[in-house]
């Protein structure tokens, strides 16, 4: 027993302490936590956008054919748009799509870190619209009438009272998507952007002991998602108070 | 127009499917100002979507309806501005679950009155002393009995200033015992004059608050006239046999 633990502490040394190794782990950590807050909330914004204008596209089709002109033209076309980028996004892995957005459409810049804060915002958006969406259409048809009788305009009803009822409904699986995405951000390393997995990794390659790096690495992202799921489920709590 | 007019509707239509399904076959109506008409008719007759047509909820096929001599159904008219002078009471009250009794009744008249917080509250909590509530007034309606939810959505229409109240079956939803609150603010209502248009199935109450009772069948107006002269002396068939089944 004694052996192991000397043993254990020798790989410790080894691994974080000696030529201060530990202080690649914190600047991967910072980074994880860069890319994936910068993420979500550009995924929330390009989220919030297209489930707007899918299902206002959706909901008023009959409308705007009626009254015809230049307002059913800007909507096909922003639903169209709409549907190409969810299809592409959600149709290619984000691997590539981090590949193709350094070294093609950024092909000029070295910002490795912005581009991954732009590539995984831009893919976490499809999925977040799609969540959005259905929050949007789960909501009782009574609501948008009620709103619409007191004379609010379909946007103003989307504002007031859709929306507010719509995130709740949504939080668990905004909640679980925003961990994927934590973990998706691990492949940030392709593009040489030193992430908490890429520092485990560096270590790795310099000590060639690969157990203790990786499994800290591990468990450093299971207690980072232990702590968002606890915060996430307090918030949730919070939020339903209404409904009790 | 008679000014005293509030409503018309000319040969309003409203089908699906093409021809295929007639909800609404022509039916033109007049509603004045300080009448309680009273829609009855069988299940499926187009009532409800009748009712649900005069502010433009269910989008007619065609037709015209005038709201204060304007035509609403006209494209260039912003029917916002027209539906907040329509106050509507649903079957299932449609209440804001996410906001107190107080936040749904002032939503409207802050945002699209643009009456202050504090005058807002005030005229609210005037309604909702008037029907008894002024104690929920911060209770969320997930904490309310069904009849008094259905007050809430009454007084919540009200805070608009409405010319004139729409109810799309306002009891149908309700437990027995809470029917007779609800009706009991509804009679008050008629009472001081408001203009309203009832789709119901309370014979009762059609025969004590309505000025006039409309009886529709197959999408379109059989007969109409006074309580007495619908329930006492029916002319055609078709109410004769609807009555015989509900009263």
């Amino acid at each position: 027993m004694q052996e192991w633990i000397n043993e254990f502490v020798d790989t410790f040394k080894l691994n974080f302490i000696e030529k201060e190794r530990w202080k690649l782990i914190v600047e991967g950590f910072g980074n994880t936590l860069k890319i994936t807050f910068f993420a979500v909330l550009i995924g929330i914004a390009i989220g919030v956008v297209i489930a707007l204008i899918r299902s206002t596209y959706d909901n008023n089709k009959e409308d705007y054919k009626r009254k015809g002109g230049i307002g059913y033209v800007v909507m096909s076309i922003l639903n169209g748009i709409c549907n190409i980028y969810l299809t592409v996004i959600r149709g290619t892995p984000v691997t590539v799509q981090l590949l193709i957005m350094y070294f093609v459409i950024c092909a000029s810049s070295r910002d490795g870190l912005m581009i991954a804060i732009m590539c995984f915002g831009i893919n976490s958006g499809a999925y977040v619209a799609e969540i959005f969406r259905g929050g949007i259409m789960s909501i009782d048809k009574g609501q948008f009438e009620a709103g619409r009788s007191l004379g609010f305009n379909y946007i103003q009803t989307m504002v007031y009272i859709i929306i507010p009822q719509m995130f709740k409904v949504v939080l668990p699986t905004l909640c679980n998507e925003f961990i994927v995405l934590l973990k998706e951000t691990s492949i940030a390393g392709y593009v040489g952007i030193r992430d908490l997995t890429k520092a485990g990794d560096l270590i790795r390659g310099q000590t060639f002991s690969a157990y203790m790096p990786l499994i800290a690495v591990a468990l450093i992202y299971l207690i980072l998602v232990m702590i968002l799921t606890w915060l996430l489920g307090k918030l949730e709590r919070r939020l339903r108070k209404s409904e009790r | 127009m008679n000014a005293d007019t509030l409503l018309k509707v000319e040969n309003l239509k409203k089908y699906y499917g093409g021809e295929t399904v007639k909800a609404l076959d022509d039916v033109s109506a007049e509603i004045k100002r300080g009448e309680a008409v009273v829609v009855i008719g069988p299940s499926g007759s187009g009532k409800s979507t009748f009712l649900r047509c005069l502010n433009l909820l269910e989008m007619p096929t065609d037709g015209h309806i005038y709201f204060n001599g304007v035509d609403i159904m006209d494209k260039n008219v912003n029917i916002n501005i027209h539906r907040q002078k329509m106050g509507m009471v649903f079957q299932h009250f449609n209440l804001f679950p996410h906001m107190t009794v107080m936040g749904n009744m002032t939503l409207g008249p802050i945002k699209l009155l643009k009456m202050s917080k504090a005058e807002a509250e005030a005229s609210a909590m005037k309604l909702l002393e008037r029907v008894g509530l002024a104690d929920r007034a911060n209770e969320y309606p997930s904490k309310l009995s069904g009849g008094q939810k259905q007050r809430v959505a009454i007084v919540r229409a009200l805070c608009m200033n409405p010319e004139v109240m729409l109810f799309d079956e306002p009891t149908s939803a309700l437990d027995p015992e809470m029917v007779g609150e609800v009706l009991d603010v509804m009679k008050e209502l008629a009472n001081e004059g408001m203009t309203m248009v009832v789709v119901t199935h309370e014979m009762g109450f059609a025969r004590e608050v309505a000025s006039r009772v409309v009886f529709m069948d197959r999408g379109k107006i059989m007969e109409q006239g006074t309580p007495a002269e619908i329930f006492e002396n029916p002319q055609s068939e078709r109410l004769k046999t609807f009555l015989a089944k509900v009263l």
